[in-house]
């Protein structure tokens, strides 16, 4: 693949029920804060890749629906759907249209609009035949896993509790993050409504409303453009085997984000992940989650993810700041979720993060999850590779 | 509200099973358990898959299981979800697990009795009770208890 950079993002306020705006009004307030972000005009574009759970809306063919909002009239465009990685593999495959040549610009749309589905169609997700006479929901699955994971690795409520404010009051210095607490305590967390043990509430994302857009530009696009570039200096995704007891101590072991980010890391020249990453946007749909993934990223030997959180080296100040933008945790409209991971790491690289900037950072790592089976890793840089 | 529109849809599926799912359940209709084998590895996955992920191969072997094994995992769910097979809210709390069965490499997420006043600990020992009329369908196993 030739060298793609992103060169511009946007993002819709994200909120629990965008009343005011259509699916494609919202895919058009992120659709357009990414072109003026890049200065470019509609016309630019050269192809449309649209990410969103149909199903989670009920309405089928998004890209034909919202396909003018995102200015595909009269050019490609495709949708992307996997689960809760939809957002990031849209985007590599922006990476892979304009680092093969086809394309030099292409603009990636993810959005979702929970409040208008409903969550029986979670229910699609799972085996007729043996999953849905005793399908739990998200909720329920993650809460089985965790089990496991405390037990394999001695990690506690409190250290995911603490997960649970670090991304909350990063939300709070994001004007686009759907929960914003900057007063929430780990005390707090710990009295949340228990929703499946050791599961709370305030340990799960939301449901939000909201979309998100990149644009992906060829090298040689970039040639004629004085704005800032996040070059993509490695992008691997993964599958796994799709029924979750196929998948021994799932959290504990996280196959596909091990194998995916050995992959990105080898390809990007990075040895020691902790200190050759400056900034992480990783998708971390419950507390515990972010802690099993500091294991399968590599940010820590297994079993010390607690130490991480307990001396906050995954903070806004500590080494390696996890989740500036208030992460999973904070906002969550699925088909969004991981393009947002991608356009906040790319704004930290062109220095536009704002109030959750992280100063100087250079190398962003962004990773997508879907339901265990699905990973991608990507690792972004300001400077060419 | 004004400026929205609400619509139902009364979605109704049907699927055809696989032929290591359509065996599968023909042997719980039975009161029996089976795992597919795959000859590549040899792992015993339960409930069968029509392939192994790993190997690339069809499986196409099936080993004997019991309906008593281990318990990988557990939890007590509070969140009140509606019932996937019924569409009715299903009654909350209630257990979930994860269990090994004896002869199986692969764990079946399914219901867990839990006993009153009794906290579950990965690797419990626990048994099917199983539906007096079976109807060959995985919920023809009510729950698991555990065993102490």
């Amino acid at each position: 693949m030739n060298p793609v950079a992103v060169i511009g993002t946007g993002q819709t306020r994200h909120t629990r029920a965008r009343d005011d705006a259509s699916q494609a009004d919202l895919v058009r307030e992120a659709a357009s804060a990414a072109l003026t972000d890049a200065g470019l005009r509609p016309d630019d574009l050269d192809a449309v890749i649209i990410s969103n759970m149909e199903l989670f809306e009920g309405r089928l063919h998004p890209e034909l629906w919202v396909g003018e909002a995102a200015y595909a009239t009269g050019r490609p465009c495709l949708k992307v759907a996997t689960g809760g990685t939809s957002g990031t593999s849209a985007c590599i495959a922006g990476f892979h249209q304009a680092g093969s040549g086809a394309f030099d610009l292409v603009l990636v749309v993810g959005f979702e609009k929970h409040s208008e589905g409903h969550t029986q169609t979670g229910m699609a997700l799972t085996d007729p035949f043996w999953d849905r006479a005793v399908a739990s929901g998200a909720v329920g699955n993650f809460a089985l896993s965790i089990s496991q994971y405390m037990a394999a690795r001695g990690v506690t409520e409190r250290q995911a509790a603490q997960v649970a404010v670090k991304a909350r009051h990063n939300a709070a210095r994001n004007p686009h993050a759907h929960l914003q607490m900057p007063d929430l305590t780990v005390e707090q967390v710990l009295e949340s409504r228990m929703l499946a043990h050791p599961l709370r509430m305030l340990d799960m994302c939301p449901q939000s409303d909201g979309a998100a857009a990149i644009v992906v530009a060829s090298a040689g696009a970039t040639r004629d453009m004085a704005t800032p570039a996040a070059w993509v200096h490695a992008a691997s995704t993964r599958h796994d085997q799709p029924y979750l007891g196929d998948l021994d101590r799932r959290m504990a072991t996280m196959e596909a984000l091990r194998s995916a980010a050995a992959e990105a890391y080898s390809k990007a020249a990075i040895g020691d992940p902790l200190s050759d990453i400056d900034v992480a946007e990783i998708y971390e749909p419950v507390t515990y989650a972010e802690l099993a993934w500091y294991e399968a990223l590599g940010f820590c030997p297994e079993g010390e993810a607690g130490r991480l959180i307990d001396e906050g080296i995954t903070s806004m100040e500590g080494t390696l700041p996890v989740n500036p933008s208030g992460g999973v945790l904070s906002t969550n409209p699925v088909g969004a979720s991981g393009v947002i991971r991608v356009a906040e790491a790319a704004a930290q690289l062109m220095g536009r993060a704002g109030e959750h900037q992280v100063p100087g950072a250079a190398t962003a790592l962004a990773t997508g999850y879907g339901v265990y089976a699905w990973s991608d890793v990507i690792v972004m840089r300001s400077e060419e590779p | 509200m004004t400026g929205s529109v609400s619509a139902e849809m009364d979605l109704t599926w049907r699927y055809a099973a696989s032929a290591p799912m359509r065996r599968f359940l023909e042997g719980v209709a039975e009161g029996r358990l089976e795992a597919g084998r795959c000859t590549g590895c040899g792992r015993r996955y339960l409930p069968p898959r029509p392939f192994c992920g790993r190997c690339r191969l069809a499986i196409t072997e099936w080993v004997p299981v019991t309906d008593r094994g281990v318990l990988e995992a557990w939890t007590l769910v509070h969140l009140p979800i509606r019932d996937g097979r019924s569409g009715e809210m299903r009654p909350s709390p209630y257990g979930m697990g994860l269990i090994r069965l004896d002869g199986a490499d692969t764990t079946l997420n399914h219901y867990l009795q839990l006993p009153d006043g009794v906290e579950p600990r990965i690797g419990d020992r626990v048994q099917a009770v199983w539906r007096p009329e079976r109807r060959g369908a995985m919920d023809d196993i009510l729950h698991f208890e555990v065993i102490r």
